[in-house]
């Protein structure tokens, strides 16, 4: 005789047209417990074509089986079988002999140990599930040489088992082995397989520190989380890392994977029955959570074929149903005598009403009502996933998929948490409606959750790697994805090694908008960012965050910029200072309306915490907002002090502000200062203040020309090629943030020290008259900031000279001092206009040693004045080229700010 | 050989059948498992069909679904139906092909199955793609295309024949009221349709009456077979060729569902098509689909090749009609024209190369009424999809423009700004007074200027944004110049006479299909003209320090479309100057 293991974790509502074929189930009430999450799924209000969990626990006894095992194979449904139904009477009275047999696993001490009550093979019979698919072939004497059974003491229920053995041995003698019907699993096998991983299975990194003598003693890592679950109490799952199922044995994991169903009930019994072993008095069950799959799918690729296979999906929880109680346990109670029913079962999603009164003396017809309180409920729920915006292809709709929580896993998700489920893709068929009896050919599909992992906490998470993969890479230790993402890395690390990257990331940012190159390599150097430095003892830290000021004409594309750098920021704010107040910026308390308890809410600054906050038309802020910008812009925090909360939050941002100059349009008769139009303290806080002048420039003017026609034209000679796309250049940002963290060479800080000198004393030009920024400590501070970002841009670890010698041109040409007459304290626009070709530069420098040779010849210190026409006459008898009277009027004003002669209307002086 | 033996019109099912067990008749000696062969693949009937309908001229025969014919179509037979995919609603696991005793049978292109379904081991499961589509929102009526009278007539009376059963619709005016065009000629024609109703003897009576307005609330659930989903993107325009699917029995069970309290747990797994009733959303399941472009609206086009004298013609024509639409001001006739041939060409990170929305100003409300009116009215005719949206301070508090997923139905809500590519849209600014913006107006004006800077909106998914490309034209009609909507150009309208304006049906269509013809015209580079260019904008520069980069992208924009409208693919200096003059006559306006 062919053991047939009618797996009992569910079928559903059985079909009714479908009660010809015959099955005969036996129920096993003492295991029930253990499969409760499964169980819950069964219970839907809807039939099921076939039972979602078919385990090899209630066995099914029959003398046609072997026949029926035969054809099998080919035709699993078992069709009806006519003299079927002359076993069936006789199922139940054997199946309570032989329940413990096949449960080797489920103790005798089961916390349930409940009688299957008389009228339940009755019900049972008349609502047959639909197929046997995996019924198994039973080997009765297989099953105590499971591994189970051969070390430790002989556990408790021994006897009881022999007994059922021997009931067994009296209907069949072979020894094959047991295999889930459909499947190559040996129950034994796999059983065995799960005993051993849960017993000897350590970690890589544990095993080797220890040595084998200790590795032998010291338990398995299993072992002592099934420990410390029994001291605590409180857990009721144990979580099990999917990756060491692989690394420990390939095997099971593949069909782990493959039959999740049966796998995990024999999982679910193993684990009971080493609870029971070693403390027989453990009543909790304790399930199995399986996670970290070595594989999870997309969303959108769940096919047919992944039915009934363990998943792992990536995606966002938008909607959470309510708390499903659901009945589990029911006791019926007597309107008559008052007499309570034991609890009976869900058997398929039905409770079986007693129709009359068991106590012999009542035996009312029909009085038995249900206790709602004395029953047993457990939680369900039903969440909606939908895929993350990521996932989604060009021109779709996001996919949804249900997913069915139970008991501890009820509420884990909220809406709009990112999670990871581990679970079991199912289909079930839909009725046509709660009256037909004819099934629409449509399966609704659902997971059913094995376990929830929260794969974002907030978005910082997701900012701080704004990288796509390495996002991934933390979340899922995916072997392809991790290789993937080292192959990323190593090409961000070539790309590092570029002679030409600086300029390479320069072009890459924002490559619509041309020129401008040199405000686009400081917004560059914000992006990357200084280290921030945290003065160990003192608890005061330097800000590593640049912050950057332009200003200029309108029309010069710098929203565009804005809004560039916005998108480009891993968290960016982009706010106009217009519609800004002070609190908006920073934080402010409120009243919640609700409750009336004061609430503090941030600001744009808060909220773009290690991320860029965007300040456009920072000249029409209130005095009061730009105020509340001191704080945040070297102390990096907030403070709120306001309706009893005295609070500071981080506001780690670097700020990008722009404005238009004072009178809306540069106006070079005032001083740079002026023109801006801001408080020095608040400018101070600048490491970088960009003039963006629109110069009416031949050069530029052309240069836009192109670039306008090569957009329009496509043409490849004219669009800038070796470009980093947005992706890649996010990429190379993120990693170099968070990897890079460059140190001052020694030489390095030496150049810096010697120009900080050099650009103090340039302020300090005797006859300046308006007030002109000088260099001051702050600015060696962003000058090491920069210095440092420049240096990261390389992925080097170490700031040298030239990054130096770089933060210094980037802070002079940002403020185009170059330009700048520090005698006034206004720029000379004739120098910017014509201070453009590399030419004419060298002609120019020609020219002005020329006319200081000139000038040491010929004039005498504090002697007469000589007139430039003169000069003029002089320098072109001496050198070959053609002078003009404007060259040399630059050259002497070049000496002028050198100090060496004095420039009067037409005459010249020396001093 | 020996063609169908089902009449595909009628019975196209029993085609399936036939093809599908002939494939596995075919299939069997080899001893491969036919639901294998066929998972996800077609057997044959797509190809019958094809022949059918292309080759065999039987795509007139095929009726069109819409929300008049949906009443006398019978179910099971072959339709069309043209429509936008306005939401994606996943895919469906189904029983492909089943063992009845001991032949395959299948279930595709069925919502159920006519045969009870055995145990789960003789079935196997495959899987089709749902897709809710509409009537593309804002199509005029002459692009719609509706079944030819005749061919009503005689499905009808077929029908009439075979009394048909009579078929339970609930004909609830707000069935699903997402769809909030301000389309008012609808609401009429619904109303109309209910008088006729439900009962089917008024079928003739109604074919006669308006079935060129889509009704509202028409919309159908689209289910695709055998092909990658991304093959259809949203909003896009596509024809779909199929069995249209009606159960009795399925609709009063649906209703029952509503009721039986069971379910209502149950409910939240169910997916969204139980929120499309079967009464209410035909299904239509797809055997061939094909996506529409602007040119595909465009009934027997000229088969003649675009020459350049013929679309001259056709251009100076539609100027003199534009020009008597706006009273004879020629420069804004000639701006609208480039307008309406501007398509988005290319789309970078921060520019957008190839669009040209307009601003025409100078409309006071009285002359907003008139020419505004004429306006619309020509814009109608002229193009196939057009929208109108009324900046009214009220409309902008409290329409949804925004397309928005409802996660509790799982259905994408249908704002104004769902549109197809290649919509026109006029904003008309005349009607607005000062007041107040609430949130959601704001928010509203921003999506509005969102979308005509970037020609992007941004699709509201509660907990996130998703940014879909929109190709859709803004011309804004307005006192002065918009400052809430940016339009790359303004011109002021100086009308200087109320004309009648008339055009005849030919040239109508001529216009037609001179607009949409144009606008698909590729663009060629000629890089001989650069240098000439690029001179004259840095002399431009030189004269005008105010001109921007958009300026100059607008000029150039302005001559592409130019050279187009003369039905050539890259301009020339002639183009070049013409633009120019265009120019300089709009900034004397301003």
């Amino acid at each position: 005789m062919t053991g047939y293991l009618q797996c009992g974790r569910s079928s559903g509502n059985a079909l009714p047209q479908l009660a010809s074929s015959r099955e005969i189930s036996l129920h096993f009430p003492p295991i029930l417990p253990l499969f409760s999450l499964t169980l819950l799924v069964a219970s839907f209000p809807a039939n099921f074509s076939r039972p979602p969990f078919l385990l090899p626990l209630n066995l099914t006894w029959s003398d046609e089986q072997s026949a029926m095992a035969s054809n099998g194979h080919s035709s699993p449904f078992g069709q009806a079988t006519p003299n079927g139904n002359s076993n069936s009477s006789q199922t139940p009275r054997r199946s309570s002999r032989r329940r413990t047999n096949n449960s080797n696993s489920s103790p005798a001490s089961s916390p349930f140990p409940l009688e299957t009550p008389p009228s339940r093979p009755a019900g049972v019979a008349s609502t047959p599930t639909t197929s046997r698919r995996r019924g198994t072939r039973h080997n009765p004497n297989a099953t105590p040489s499971t591994p189970l059974s051969t070390d430790d003491a002989v556990p408790p229920y021994s006897s009881d088992r022999d007994e059922n053995d021997n009931m067994e041995t009296d209907g069949q003698d072979d020894t094959t082995p047991v295999f889930v019907w459909g499947t190559n699993i040996s129950v034994q096998e796999v059983n065995g397989a799960i005993l051993r991983f849960l017993r000897h299975f350590r970690d890589a990194r544990s095993a080797s520190e220890s040595s084998e003598a200790a590795d032998l003693m010291s338990e398995g890592k299993y072992m002592r989380v099934v420990h410390r679950i029994m001291e605590l109490e409180g857990a009721e799952s144990l979580d099990i890392d999917a990756h060491d199922v692989f690394e420990y044995d390939p095997d099971l994991y593949n069909k782990m994977v493959r039959y999740p169903l049966e796998v995990l009930a024999i999982f679910d019994i193993v684990l009971m029955d080493l609870v029971a072993r070693i403390d027989p008095l453990f009543e909790k069950h304790i399930q199995t959570r399986i996670h970290n799959l070595k594989s999870s799918v997309c969303m959108r690729n769940l096919n047919p074929s992944d039915i009934e296979k363990m998943v792992s999906i990536k995606g966002m929880i938008i909607r959470c149903s309510s708390i499903i109680p659901e009945l589990k346990e029911a006791i019926f109670r007597c309107l008559v005598c008052g007499f309570y029913s034991d609890p009976v079962l869900v058997d398929r999603g039905r409770i079986n009403e007693p129709t009359r009164c068991l106590r012999e003396e009542c035996k009312a017809m029909n009085s038995m009502s249900l206790v709602h309180n004395r029953c047993r409920f457990a939680d369900k729920q039903i969440v909606k996933l939908q895929e993350t915006p990521d996932e989604i292809p060009e021109g779709g709709t996001p996919h949804t998929v249900s997913v069915l929580m139970h008991d501890k896993l009820v509420d884990a998700g909220k809406p709009g948490d990112r999670v990871e489920i581990t679970g079991i893709y199912r289909a079930m068929s839909v009725r046509v409606g709660p009256s037909q009896r004819t099934v629409k050919s449509i399966f609704k599909t659902y997971i059913d959750c094995l376990h929830l992992k929260k794969t974002d906490k907030s978005r910082l998470q997701i900012d701080d790697s704004v990288n796509h993969d390495a996002n991934n890479n933390a979340a899922n230790h995916e072997e392809d994805d991790a290789s993937l993402y080292h192959d990323k890395i190593e090409k961000l690390k070539e790309l590092s090694k570029l002679p030409d990257i600086y300029d390479r990331l320069t072009r890459s940012l924002a490559p619509n908008i041309w020129e401008l190159d040199d405000v686009k390599r400081g917004l560059l150097c914000q992006l990357f960012g200084g280290n921030a430095l945290k003065l160990g003892s003192s608890g005061a830290s330097l800000r590593g965050d640049i912050n950057i000021l332009l200003v200029g004409d309108p029309g010069t594309s710098k929203s565009q910029l804005l809004q560039y750098m916005h998108k480009l920021s891993p968290r960016g704010i982009y706010t106009s200072g217009r519609g800004s107040s002070a609190v908006g910026l920073t934080a402010y308390v409120t009243k919640d309306p609700e409750t009336g308890e004061t609430v503090l809410e941030s600001g744009a600054l808060v909220l773009s915490d290690r991320g860029v906050c965007c300040i456009d038309e920072f000249d029409k802020m209130s005095d009061n907002a730009r105020s509340m910008l001191h704080e945040v812009m070297e102390q990096q925090t907030v403070s709120i002090a306001k309706a009893g909360i005295i609070a500071s939050l981080n506001a780690r941002t670097s700020v990008l502000a722009c404005a238009n100059p004072s009178e809306s349009r540069y106006n070079p008769r005032l001083s740079v200062i002026d023109n801006i139009h801001l408080p020095p303290t608040l400018l101070s806080r600048f490491d970088l203040i960009y003039l963006i002048l629109d110069k009416a420039d031949e050069q530029t003017d052309r240069r836009l020309a192109k670039h306008i026609v090569s957009l329009f034209f496509q043409n490849p000679d004219n669009s800038v090629h070796e470009v980093l796309d947005l992706t890649t250049l996010v990429a190379y940002i993120s990693y170099a943030k968070k990897h890079i963290h460059p140190v001052l060479s020694d030489e390095a800080a030496e150049e810096l020290t010697r120009q900080y000198v050099q650009m103090r004393q340039r302020g300090n030009t005797p006859g300046s008259r308006k007030k002109v920024i000088t260099a001051t400590a702050r600015q060696i501070e962003s000058l090491i900031r920069l210095s440092e970002a420049l240096a990261r841009m390389r992925f080097s670890q170490v700031v040298e000279v030239g990054d130096v010698a770089e933060a210094f041109r980037l802070l002079e040409v940002a403020l185009q001092q170059s330009a700048t007459d520090h005698s006034t304290g206004t720029i000379d626009m004739d120098l910017i206009m014509t201070g453009i070709s590399a030419s004419e530069r060298t002609r120019r420098e020609n020219i002005l040693a020329a006319t200081r040779n000139l000038v040491m010849e010929k004039l005498v210190t504090g002697g007469p004045a000589v007139r430039a026409l003169e000069l003029l006459e002089e320098l072109k008898k001496q050198s070959s080229m053609e002078v003009h009277l404007s060259d040399l009027k630059i050259a002497l004003s070049t000496l002028t700010s050198e100090g060496l002669v004095v420039f009067h209307g037409d005459t010249i002086k020396r001093i | 050989m020996g063609g169908p033996q089902y009449d595909l019109l009628m019975n196209p099912l029993g085609a399936v059948r036939q093809t599908f067990e002939k494939a596995v008749a075919s299939s069997q000696p080899s001893g491969l498992d036919p639901t294998a062969v066929y998972r996800g693949k077609d057997w044959g009937i797509v190809d019958v069909l094809n022949q059918f309908l292309f080759s065999q001229g039987g795509l007139a025969q095929v009726p069109i679904l819409d929300a008049s014919s949906l009443k006398w179509i019978k179910p099971n037979t072959l339709v069309r139906f043209r429509g936008m995919v306005q939401d994606m609603l996943g895919n469906e696991f189904y029983i492909g092909a089943f063992k009845d005793g001991c032949t395959w049978r299948t279930n595709k292109f069925l919502d159920f199955s006519p045969f009870s379904v055995p145990p789960v081991s003789e079935t196997t499961l495959w899987e089709r793609h749902l897709f809710h589509c509409v009537p593309v929102p804002g199509q005029n009526s002459w692009a719609i295309e509706s079944t030819p009278y005749p061919l009503k007539i005689n499905i009808s009376n077929e029908m009439t024949c075979q009394h048909g059963e009579k078929r339970r619709r609930d004909d609830d005016p707000d069935g699903i009221s997402d769809f909030d065009c301000c389309d008012e000629g609808s609401s009429s024609s619904n109303k109309k349709q209910k008088d006729c109703g439900s009962a089917s003897h008024h079928k003739i009576a109604e074919i006669t009456n308006g079935s060129s307005f889509p009704t509202k609330s028409f919309s159908c659930l689209v289910k695709v077979y055998d092909m990658p989903e991304s093959q259809f993107k949203l909003n896009e325009v596509v024809e779909f060729i199929g069995i249209y699917t009606f159960d009795p029995e399925l609709t009063t069970s649906d209703r029952s569902d509503n009721v039986d309290d069971n379910m209502s747990m149950f409910d939240f797994m169910d997916d969204v098509a139980t929120h499309l009733p079967p009464s209410k959303v035909p299904r239509i399941h797809c055997l061939v689909s094909q996506k529409l472009s602007t040119q595909d609206l465009i009934s027997n086009s000229p088969a003649c090749e675009p020459l350049p004298n013929v679309i001259r013609g056709i251009r100076d024509s539609l100027v003199s009609y534009l020009s008597c639409t706006l009273g004879n001001d020629v420069i804004a006739a000639q701006c609208l024209l480039l307008h309406l041939l501007s398509k988005l060409r290319v789309k970078s990170d921060v520019a957008s190369v190839g669009r040209l929305s307009l601003n025409l100003t100078g409309f006071t409300q009285e002359s907003a009424s008139i020419f505004g009116k004429q306006l619309n009215n020509a814009i109608k005719t002229l193009l196939p999809y057009s929208h109108t949206i009324p900046l009214t301070i009220e409309y902008l508090n409290t329409a949804m423009l925004q397309p928005k997923k409802d996660n509790e139905s799982g259905r994408l809500l249908m704002g104004a700004l769902q549109l197809a590519s290649g919509t026109h849209l006029t904003l008309d600014e005349t009607v607005m007074q000062s007041g107040t913006l609430n949130s959601k107006g704001v928010e509203n004006v921003l999506l509005l200027k969102h979308l005509m800077e970037h020609q992007i909106v941004e699709y509201d998914f509660q907990f996130y944004k998703l940014e879909m490309a929109t190709e859709v034209q803004c011309l804004i009609i307005s006192e002065a110049k918009s400052n809430i909507l940016p339009a790359d150009l303004v011109v002021p309208v100086c009308p200087s006479a109320v004309a009648p304006v008339s055009a005849s049906e030919e040239q109508l269509h001529a216009w037609r299909w001179y607009l949409t013809t144009v606008r698909s015209l590729p663009y060629s580079t000629d890089t001989s003209i650069c240098e000439m260019l690029q001179n004259e904008m840095v002399e431009a520069m030189r004269k005008d320090r105010s001109l921007g980069c958009s300026d100059l992208s607008r000029w150039m924009t302005m001559a592409q479309l130019m050279a187009a409208s003369f039905g050539e693919k890259s301009f020339s200096v002639e183009h070049w100057q013409m633009v120019k003059e265009i120019e300089r006559l709009r900034k004397e306006r301003l």
